[in-house]
């Protein structure tokens, strides 16, 4: 293997790691928020934070391109000072940030429905309050499922290609990943490349999916009646 | 018992069916909240415990206001110093039973109580000592319900929440269980508001009973007295009515036991079914009414066990039935009976009537409180 093909694979290790942790803590306390309260705007809150699961990624690729273009709300001219995040590596964090939303909220907020908020109450009760309730009992027993959302949101980032190519190109050695390395290699004609992360894409996938069929498996999150 | 601190609660809380108004004051040790389910019992502990947003009124322990709505004043749960024990446990399955039992802990130590004195009073009185390894999935319906018990108890609480805390339990298991409870009664002093529709566990263990009906207190008093009354008898009728009744153990045969009953070991000799305790030990045991028979004359060449000299104190119509109460010694607590009206107005019955009361010793269930747990 070309050491550039190597380095796209370490590459894309890290970036989806920071994606993953960009979007677990505020993903986290979201999915909370939808799990437990009743607020004005959820509906359409929980419905934006769907939305690239549906959108062509290419969609939500040109509005990041947008957003952080010069004159963009989040570019040089509107801050005064420059982000300089397209065609980088903090574009491709960006993009596979976003593309992972959905599936680590969705996921948190359905492992947060399966906690019985009477536990809750019963730490309540204890002498904990709202906050040490959350940290010490509400996150412990959602843990798996927040598991879950953790590792499906990384591998969506791993395989991220559609919003990352918008923003961040495919750059060898500086913006390409796994998923622009396949595109690049295919393209190139190049078989053995194109192989090689073929079987890295779907070692990483299959590994995924089975840890999470694995952690969805009903364990006792609520009290036996 | 009047040691305890006033508990007073003046509460207002619209509910899907009905409204809960309740108002009441108690110093009692435990308090029983009796009533059909649905009658708003766990809505008015929740309420209490600060679960229940929305609840308009006053409660106060002692000189603390937990809740003044006038006042805007709400004191959330945490800041309560209640120990509350529902009715499934609520165990917490990412902890084990030490993890449970010392879930508590910081509030206790906050409140300055001696938690390491607590903790042992309560692995003992709770025979939890075998179960503090064990995972929460493994513990039997009696166990679970010791160990919720306990994490409430160690958390120094100033009042205990008890929501039907044997009902989750088959027939077996509250034998054994409700002996815990009456143990906790007597050796921590904390006063305790027990909700159950239960008539053996609320006259085992309450001084005072208040009913419930689709929320609003229909009856207040002591529990005999409260659960015979003609408005408060059909909410038991499933159950029926049960004596509960203290004696000591005297001996014990190859098949049958021999209780003295009352508190001062003063009452009337009665056979029981045979007693794994040993002589001397105290017990409970329940006598429900419709299992005791009237004579007017000692019947001979009877084949049940125990035939009680009793004296007739009070006969009340409930429905179809009479309750008839009859006192076999001075300090002892009088037994009720059931029977048809045909038979009181047969036998002429009325207060002052001596009579003889016919119990078999196998109508009898004994609640032994078993030092080891249960066996």
């Amino acid at each position: 293997m070309t050491e550039t093909t190597l380095d796209a694979l370490r590459s894309t290790l890290l970036w989806a790691s920071l994606a993953t942790a960009l979007v677990m803590v505020p993903g986290t306390l979201l999915a909370y928020a939808l799990a437990r309260f009743d607020f004005f705007g959820k509906k359409v809150i929980s419905t934006l934070t769907s939305l690239p699961l549906v959108l062509p990624p290419t969609a939500v690729g040109y509005l990041l391109l947008r957003l952080f273009s010069t004159q963009g709300p989040l570019g040089r001219e509107t801050l005064g000072f420059n982000l300089d995040v397209l065609l980088t590596w903090k574009a491709v964090v960006v993009a596979c940030a976003v593309m992972s939303a959905p599936l680590v909220v969705r996921t948190a907020r359905v492992s947060f429905e399966a906690v019985d908020p009477r536990f809750e109450d019963m730490a309540r009760t204890l002498g904990h309050g709202p906050a040490a309730t959350f940290f010490r009992y509400t996150l412990p027993l959602a843990a798996r499922g927040l598991l879950a959302a953790m590792i499906l949101g990384f591998s969506r980032a791993m395989g991220e290609f559609g919003a990352t190519i918008i923003i961040a190109g495919n750059i060898p050695g500086r913006t390409q990943t796994l998923a622009s390395a396949i595109f690049s290699a295919q393209q190139a004609g190049q078989e053995d490349e194109a192989n090689f992360l073929l079987w890295v894409a779907l070692a990483a996938g299959f590994a995924a999916i089975f840890l999470t069929e694995y952690l969805s498996q009903s364990r006792i999150r609520r009290a036996p009646r | 018992m009047n040691a305890e601190p006033r508990l007073e609660a003046r509460v207002r809380l619209s509910l899907d069916r009905f409204d809960l108004h309740v108002e009441f004051e108690t110093t009692h040790r435990v308090t029983g909240v009796f009533g059909v389910s649905g009658s708003g019992k766990t809505t008015l502990l929740e309420t209490i415990a600060g679960l229940r947003r929305g609840a308009q009124g006053l409660i106060r322990l002692g000189e603390t206001v937990w809740l003044d709505s006038a006042q805007r004043r709400r004191l959330p749960p945490e800041a309560r110093d209640v120990g509350y024990v529902p009715q499934d446990s609520l165990l917490f399955p990412h902890k084990d039973v030490l993890g449970n039992l010392r879930a508590g802990r910081q509030r206790a130590l906050d409140g300055g109580h001696d938690f390491t004195h607590t903790w042992e009073a309560v692995v003992r009185v709770l025979a939890i000592e075998p179960l503090l390894g064990r995972a929460v999935g493994t513990l039997s319906g009696g166990e679970r319900q010791r160990v919720a018990l306990g994490r409430a108890l160690c958390s120094g609480p100033r009042l205990l929440l008890l929501d039907e805390p044997l009902a989750s339990l088959d027939v077996g298991l509250r034998r054994k269980v409700l002996p815990f409870l009456h143990r906790v009664r007597a050796e921590f002093a904390i006063p305790m508001l027990l909700v159950s529709h239960n008539p053996v566990e609320v006259q085992a263990l309450c001084d005072d009973l208040i009913v419930l009906r689709e929320g609003k207190i229909i009856a207040r008093g002591e529990p005999r007295a409260v659960l015979t009354r003609p408005e408060v008898f059909p909410i038991a009728e499933h159950e029926g009515f049960e004596n509960m009744l203290p004696g000591r153990l005297l001996e014990t045969h190859a098949t049958t036991s021999l209780v003295r009953l009352g508190e001062n070991d003063n009452g009337p000799p009665l056979v029981v079914p045979r007693s794994s305790l040993a002589p001397g030990s105290r017990l409970l045991l329940s006598v429900p009414a419709n299992e005791i028979m009237l004579a007017l004359e000692q019947p001979a060449g009877l084949s049940a066990r125990n035939i009680v000299p009793a004296r007739v104190e009070d006969v009340k119509a409930v429905g179809p039935w009479r309750l008839l109460t009859a006192r076999v010694a001075d300090d002892a607590p009088p037994l009720v009976a059931e029977v048809t009206a045909d038979a009181i107005e047969e036998l002429r019955i009325a207060p002052g009537t001596a009579l003889f009361l016919i119990v078999k010793a196998s109508a009898i269930t004994l609640y032994e409180d078993h030092p080891d747990g249960e066996r």
